[in-house]
């Protein structure tokens, strides 16, 4: 068994292995991660809206050891990590981190969150430091 | 001493994660294909186990199971003698929360312990034999190959 703490260093080397067998076969790959991701979250993200959202990443904040900020307000959410868990495996990792690593995020999420009638600005700042932003929108704005 | 060793909260949500990545990567590329995934996890990502495998030592392995099985919960027991450490698997932690997500484990699921076992002991003085023995219940034996294990102390000398 990988270890649930551990999976984000197979998963990196999942990314490695599509990347190299091309033919679009990591996006492929993204789409059934954002289809399985579905059953933890596009009922709630469609039903609660910004609100379910929130509630998912408080959730995965804690879970996942995360230091970021979710930030709830009347037309957007707004994530701001200041230290990402999954980037931050990936790099402490004798296999060494896939150079595109956080194109995995907005490769589910994106999808999912169209699904819900949402849209997200994604910006990663830099790759190689486990540091992002996110803001979502309903899609109609 | 393990090189990862991870504290805090656990998301157990991915070992359905793990369920999703080898059944898209077993029925794309079959199981040469996850091979290849958990020979690279197994040699590189985990390559501090694999070093001291190969120089006759599992120590790490050892802990390794230790570690994460008790952290996630497992009801598991591990037996060490001279010739072969074995982990008997009662519940595994991974499959029980794929059930508890309504999850059907993939024809793959095992595939991450068989095949990373498998690769940690290649060009080793070991063998990796896992059996499944039922839903969540497995015994993986590491076995040393008395042969190959004096040959490598006989090339030391």
């Amino acid at each position: 068994m990988i270890p649930s703490d551990q999976f984000v260093r197979f998963y990196n080397e999942v990314f490695k292995f599509l990347d190299a067998k091309g033919d679009g076969a990591l996006e492929d790959y993204y789409r059934v991660v954002s289809e399985q991701q579905e059953m933890h979250c596009l009922a709630l993200f469609k039903t609660d809206g910004l609100a379910g959202m929130k509630a998912y990443w408080d959730r995965i904040a804690i879970e996942e050891n995360c230091d970021m900020t979710c930030t709830l307000y009347e037309d957007r959410l707004e994530i701001v990590m200041r230290r990402c868990p999954s980037l931050s495996k990936a790099m402490d990792n004798d296999a060494g981190a896939f150079e595109r690593y956080c194109d995995h995020c907005p490769g589910w999420v994106n999808p999912l969150l169209a699904k819900a009638g949402y849209r997200c600005d994604y910006d990663i700042i830099d790759r190689a430091l486990p540091q992002c932003r996110m803001t979502i929108f309903p899609a109609a704005n | 001493m393990l090189r990862y060793r991870e504290t805090g909260e656990l998301h157990k949500d991915f070992h359905g994660s793990m369920n999703a990545a080898v059944e898209f990567v077993g029925e794309r590329y079959g199981r040469e294909g996850l091979r290849e995934v958990f020979r690279n996890t197994a040699q590189k990502v985990y390559r501090s186990i694999y070093e001291k495998l190969k120089a006759g030592d599992w120590s790490e392995l050892l802990e390794h199971w230790r570690y994460f099985m008790e952290r996630e919960g497992a009801d598991f027991s591990i037996a060490v003698t001279d010739t072969e450490a074995v982990m008997t698997v009662r519940r595994c932690p991974a499959v029980a929360h794929l059930r508890k997500l309504g999850m059907v484990p993939s024809a793959y699921f095992c595939d991450q312990t068989v095949l990373l076992n498998e690769a940690w002991c290649e060009d080793t003085p070991f063998e990796a034999v896992t059996e499944i023995t039922g839903e969540g219940c497995c015994v993986q034996r590491i076995i040393r190959k008395h042969s190959t294990f004096k040959d490598v102390k006989h090339d030391s000398e």
